[in-house]
């Protein structure tokens, strides 16, 4: 009884996930097909890999909204290094500091000139774009060649992206759980004062968490690039957002502080579970807007309901607690 | 005597969770007279005073207005019932403009149609301006005023309002002399209209100048009620701090080394200014003073929280400086709060997070983190300071205060400092967690740690220290040594009566 | 320190976009300049774009430049209305104000350009309407494709290459969008209502993007044993639903329709992996724009409005179009 009181706080929204599959799995039989799973975890890839990103930022009480605008600039770059050099490592190479470059900026605008997140990389979300539709004077590129390969190619059974996808969770797992800098993060979204207090060297928390956000974007670039076989200026629109949804749904806190990697790919999982049936089963376009949102705010209410009342008890009666603790 | 009882209250009580700030509280403000209130800090003269104003609903007891009984449900009525108080930290919206303040929450509204009768706002405002000659226009916003220009206003409000009680909460603790001067005669020439004063303040020249009764408050008791005449000086300091000792401290002789800290003519403007002090080997170091004293300031400076303009340190007979939070750690100083909530705890993590933040070096190393040697010194540190905590995993929030204080004293003690200190270690936290916060403290003055203590707890500071500072308006007013020690003493350093026996200041 | 260092690293930066991006500003006013000097009368035109991150629309209106080249009396200034009813629409006042003599609108919108357009002739400037024309402006003219038509050609070819009882999937553009919304209902008419046989499997809105069709298709590939044809509103999203199906051979002989004429399609076309599209020539709207222009400039008609063509591409014509988008530099 205990244990699943426990449970139902702690994992709440992998409850969700958990109803999700088996409800997806009896309304449609080609649900749980072994291709239709290699298909979500490579549709999610890209999305996932800036969730993770993302969900290392909110958890220091930061935000990027300019995350798909950096992902197409990145992703173009790259794309136009490949086709010129015919290098993938420089083409990957040139994905990530153009990430890296944008996201500096980013976090030279929040930390050093404190400007709010969201205006700041609003303003970047902007100038990335028209950057990148500058460069290639709104034309999409073509003609590939092999660099599809990363985007379009498996090891084995398991399509390199999802590979990607992987790596990046087990990363954005270590970074938050192992490191220094992880617990500086939680720290300084959780508090900031009191991270300056307790000698957290802020500035550069917010700047290595940015830096590492700039990798993840730029990477996804070129996975997103490689996958659409196109260098598209005006791909990956909105994607800071269905990342930030993953994100959240994953139970990230927005006030800073709370947030894991498991939690940010159970939350992708579920969106894209959930955009994949109504495909699967033909659910019309606007209909399936109003259910995404629907859907994705009752998750959150669940989840706020079943940790937050836990909170409210951590706030409202933490003297009775204490006697029963005491008396205990 | 004319003077009929405008205000009365009687028998008023209020609890708060574990502490009963106001017990049985008596007393009378007679009309057009000013009523000063004194005591120490926590001896439940805001909190009367926010009952007076309907912030807070008393227990029990009665107020009286004009010898009827009147209920008091919230601020709104109290301004109704022609009461208004005027706050020691003024709140108010700095982007509004003079005449939006004046008229906030009392507009006047246009008979046909419903909407504010602005242009009856700007004649009633100019005109109240022009009476008290005050040279701003009624668009002047409240962030391009000064403090005193901004508490005249909410005097002007009060008087708009037609109040004939008006409460001032410590209302020279932000002005300078010259506004004081302003202050007073306002103040002559309400009394002067009929008006009731309320007037809280600790300065015992100001009260001795503008009081015509004090009411002494002590553990939210009322000590005392008479007219000035027949108070003095030292008579009212002996009522306000008054009690015997009743508490024990768990003081131990400890041998008191060298030099380990020694600050010299820290100067930050306008905060405070030549401070020169310091702490040896196993000393702990009081610092005592009223609130704005500047000694939270000082301490902020010393560990980097806060910039410094001039001034030298030395820590272990070493010349250093300190940039940021990281110098002071690494130097070995540590400081604790007063404010918990906001510089303490990440409320949202754990206990045991929150105790290795500090000390991230000893739990993680260059790949992975040790989970379970995190564990060890975290329970173990938490066993050696008695943390009740029902795991280390339990987030910070759901703890008591005084668990919470000891969690960060862990914090503290897990970078093992030579220098802690602690601002307000003992503040909001219940009488059985203080005793054993002492006894901590004891512990590190016993392992050699210098340690100040900066409390606006006097028979705490009496209790503990070695050796007490008293700061007043930013800067330090005296040196106690173990001899001297009296509460009588170090309020007459704190309020001003008398200073500079150290001759280091002006 | 190190925020200083960080600070003038981001201006650095910063600047450096800046100045990219800038050049083309400081181009331009310096052909003003010449302009200026040369004393000649030249005739002030300005063509309001869509959007220049719409991928046709950046095509037309570098092909607009292009063409305004061989214009000496012409001095031609492009602007953007960003996708935004809202911006064109101010961009088109701020046209009013600056006094230029003949203005081109590529509406976002037709009907909220309408008023606009009809302040243009109320103000005496010349007005054209193009890539959606916005019809029935008493003394404007208009130079457009038939989105209908378009899309029309390829839905008539349709009619005969999609097999009986065929199971197929639409695509469809942004709804609200008037090409979108044509080209849709030209195949309804054109194709649909008279092969009741065939049954629609899938149908979404890709918002002409295609990792947004790449994602609908897998889905599809999944829910159907089979899909007969792409039928898509565009280029981009036909070539994302290939991109899925790309080397399996299940789908080797699925049709696939588009409209544009895109690089992309047409060498879709040549591997004979997509069936056909309709070429939305931007050269061909650019000559004709610039054409109606002078023409409406020096006085020889009062209104003028015409139509490109609107030609199919498929494997037979494939290789022509291929010569013309590398003249244009769109294949290498």
């Amino acid at each position: 009884m205990k244990f699943w009181y426990t449970a139902r706080k702690k994992y709440s929204i992998h409850f969700v996930l958990v109803f999700l599959f088996i409800f997806c799995t009896f309304a449609n039989p080609n649900f749980l097909s072994v291709n239709n799973m290699t298909n979500i975890s490579t549709q999610l890839a890209v999305t996932t890999i800036l969730a993770f990103g993302a969900t290392m930022l909110i958890i220091s009480g930061m935000l990027d909204l300019s995350a798909g605008s950096v992902l197409a600039l990145s992703g173009v770059f790259a794309v136009s290094v490949y086709k010129s050099t015919g290098s993938m490592i420089l083409a990957i190479l040139a994905g990530i500091l153009t990430g890296v470059v944008c996201n500096v900026i980013n976090a030279v605008m929040i930390s050093t000139f404190k400007t709010p997140p969201f205006i700041a990389t609003l303003a970047m979300m902007a100038v990335a774009r028209g950057v990148a539709l500058y460069f290639t004077q709104g034309q999409n590129i073509l003609q590939l060649g092999d660099f599809v390969k990363i985007g379009q190619g498996t090891l084995g059974i398991i399509p390199i992206p999802v590979i990607f996808l992987i790596a990046f969770g087990i990363l954005t797992w270590y970074l938050l759980n192992h490191t220094r800098f992880g617990r500086s993060l939680y720290a300084v979204g959780g508090n900031e004062e009191a991270a300056v207090a307790s000698g957290i060297n802020v500035h550069k928390i917010k700047y290595t968490a940015f830096i590492i956000n700039g990798i993840f974007v730029g990477i996804a670039g070129v996975l997103f690039m490689a996958r659409v076989n196109a260098g598209l200026p005006n791909g990956a629109i909105n994607y800071e957002f269905t990342a930030l949804t993953a994100s959240i749904v994953g139970g990230t806190s927005f006030s800073g502080g709370i947030g894991t990697a498991g939690g940010t790919l159970v939350g992708a999982f579920i969106v894209g579970f959930l955009d994949n049936i109504m495909n699967l089963n033909g659910v019309n376009s606007y209909l399936q807007q109003i259910i995404r949102g629907g859907i994705i705010a009752l998750a959150v209410i669940y989840d706020i309901r079943t940790k937050g009342r836990r909170t409210k008890q951590i706030l409202g009666n933490s003297e009775k607690k204490n006697e029963q603790k005491q008396t205990n | 005597m004319d003077a009929s009882i405008k205000l009365r209250v009687s028998n008023i009580e209020k609890s708060f969770p574990g502490v009963k700030a106001l017990n049985k509280i008596d007393f009378s403000v007679k009309k057009g007279t000013v009523h000063v209130l004194c005591g120490e800090n926590g001896a439940g003269k805001s909190t009367l005073m926010k009952i007076i104003n309907g912030v807070y609903q008393p227990d029990s007891g009665q107020i009286l207005i004009d010898e009827k009984p009147v209920k008091i449900n919230n601020p709104m009525q109290a301004r109704k019932l022609g009461i208004s108080m005027i706050f020691q930290e003024l709140n108010f919206v700095k982007e509004l403009s003079v005449e939006e303040n004046l008229f906030l929450g009392r507009l006047p509204v246009k008979k046909i149609g419903g909407s504010v009768d602005w242009k009856k706002v700007r004649r009633e405002t100019e005109a109240l301006l022009a009476a008290e000659q005050l040279p701003y226009s009624p668009t002047t916003q409240l962030k391009d005023l000064s403090v005193s220009d901004i508490q005249m206003l909410e005097i002007i409000k009060a008087v708009s309002n037609k109040s004939d009680i008006i409460i001032m909460d410590e209302p020279t603790s932000a002005i300078t002399l010259k506004e004081v001067e302003r202050l007073f005669a306002k103040i002559k020439e309400l009394k002067a209209r009929g008006v009731s004063i309320i007037y809280i303040s600790h300065k015992m020249d100001e009260i001795f100048r503008i009081a015509d009764d004090i009411t002494i408050f002590r553990d939210g008791t009322v000590v005392d009620s008479r007219p000035k005449d027949q108070l003095d000086m030292e008579t009212l300091i002996n009522l306000m701090v008054g009690r015997k000792l009743t508490n024990t401290y768990p003081k131990e002789t400890v041998a008191i080394g060298d030099d380990l800290l020694v600050v010299d003519a820290y100067n930050q403007p306008g905060v405070f200014h030549d401070v020169s002090f310091h702490v040896k080997q196993g000393e702990i170091v009081g610092f005592a003073g009223l609130m704005g004293a500047g000694r939270t300031e000082v301490m902020r400076a010393l560990v980097g929280l806060d910039p410094l303009l001039s001034g030298r340190m030395s820590i272990k007979g070493k010349e250093t400086s300190i940039n940021n939070v990281r110098d002071s750690i690494e130097q070995g100083m540590v400081m604790l709060s007063e404010d918990r909530r906001r510089y303490g705890i990440i409320p949202v993590r754990s206990v045991m997070e929150n105790t290795t933040l500090s000390s991230l070096h000893k739990v993680f190393n260059r790949f992975r983190r040790h989970k379970k040697e995190e564990r060890r010194l975290v329970s173990d540190a938490f066993q050696h300071m008695k943390v009740k905590s029902p795991s280390l995993d339990t987030v910070i929030a759901s703890l008591s205060g005084g668990n919470q204080q000891k969690v960060l004293l862990a914090k503290s003690m897990l970078r093992d400092p030579d220098v802690l200190i602690l601002d307000e270690p003992t503040r909001g936290i219940d009488v059985g967690a203080k005793f054993e916060i002492y006894k901590l403290v004891t512990d590190m003055a016993k392992e050699g740690k210098g340690i100040i203590m900066v409390s606006s707890e006097l028979p705490e500071l009496i209790g503990m220290c070695d050796r007490i500072y008293v700061m007043a308006k930013g800067t330090i007013m005296g040196e106690l040594t173990k001899e001297r020690f009296s509460q009588e003493l170090i309020m007459k350093y704190a309020t001003g009566t008398i200073a500079n026996d150290r001759g280091n200041t002006d | 320190m190190k925020k200083l260092v960080y600070g003038a690293l981001s201006l650095l930066l910063l600047s450096g976009m800046m100045t990219g991006c800038g050049s083309n500003n400081k181009a331009s006013s310096d052909a003003n300049a010449a302009n200026g000097d040369s004393g000649a009368k030249k005739y002030k035109v300005a063509y309001v774009a869509r959007a220049q991150s719409d991928s046709f629309a950046a095509w037309l209106a570098n092909a607009v430049k292009e063409e305004a080249k061989k214009y000496p009396n012409m001095k031609l200034d492009v602007f953007d209305g960003q996708a935004n009813d809202d911006k064109e629409n101010s961009v088109i006042e701020n046209a009013i104000t600056n006094k230029y003599d003949l203005v081109i609108v590529q509406p976002n919108n037709g009907e909220a350009q309408r008023p606009y357009v009809e302040k243009l002739i109320k103000a005496g400037i010349f007005a054209i309407t193009t890539n959606a024309r916005i019809s029935g402006i008493e003394g404007a003219s208009s130079v457009d494709a038939q989105p209908y038509e378009q899309a029309a050609v390829n839905a008539r070819a349709a009619l005969e290459q999609i097999p009986q009882n065929a199971k197929v999937v639409v695509l469809d553009g942004p709804s609200g969008n008037f090409h979108a919304e044509e080209r849709r209902k030209s195949w309804q008419t054109e194709f649909f209502d008279k092969r009741p046989d065939v049954k629609i499997v899938g149908e979404q809105i890709a918002n002409w993007n295609k990792d947004e069709a790449m994602k609908y298709m897998e889905d599809w590939v999944q829910s159907n044993d089979n899909i007969d044809a792409v039928i898509s509103m565009n280029d981009n999203m036909a070539a994302g639903a290939l991109e899925v199906v790309k080397g399996n051979p299940k789908y080797q002989n699925m049709l696939a329709y588009g409209v544009d004429g895109t690089a992309e399609a047409v060498l879709l076309i040549k591997d004979g992996k997509m069936t056909s599209t309709t070429l939305q020539n931007a050269f061909e709207l650019a000559e004709k724009l610039l054409d109606a222009s002078n023409k409406l400039l020096t006085g020889e008609s009062k209104q003028i409005d015409t139509d490109i063509g609107n030609p199919l591409i498929n494997k037979d014509n494939v290789d022509e179009y291929i010569e013309l988008l590398k003249k244009a530099g769109a294949i290498q």
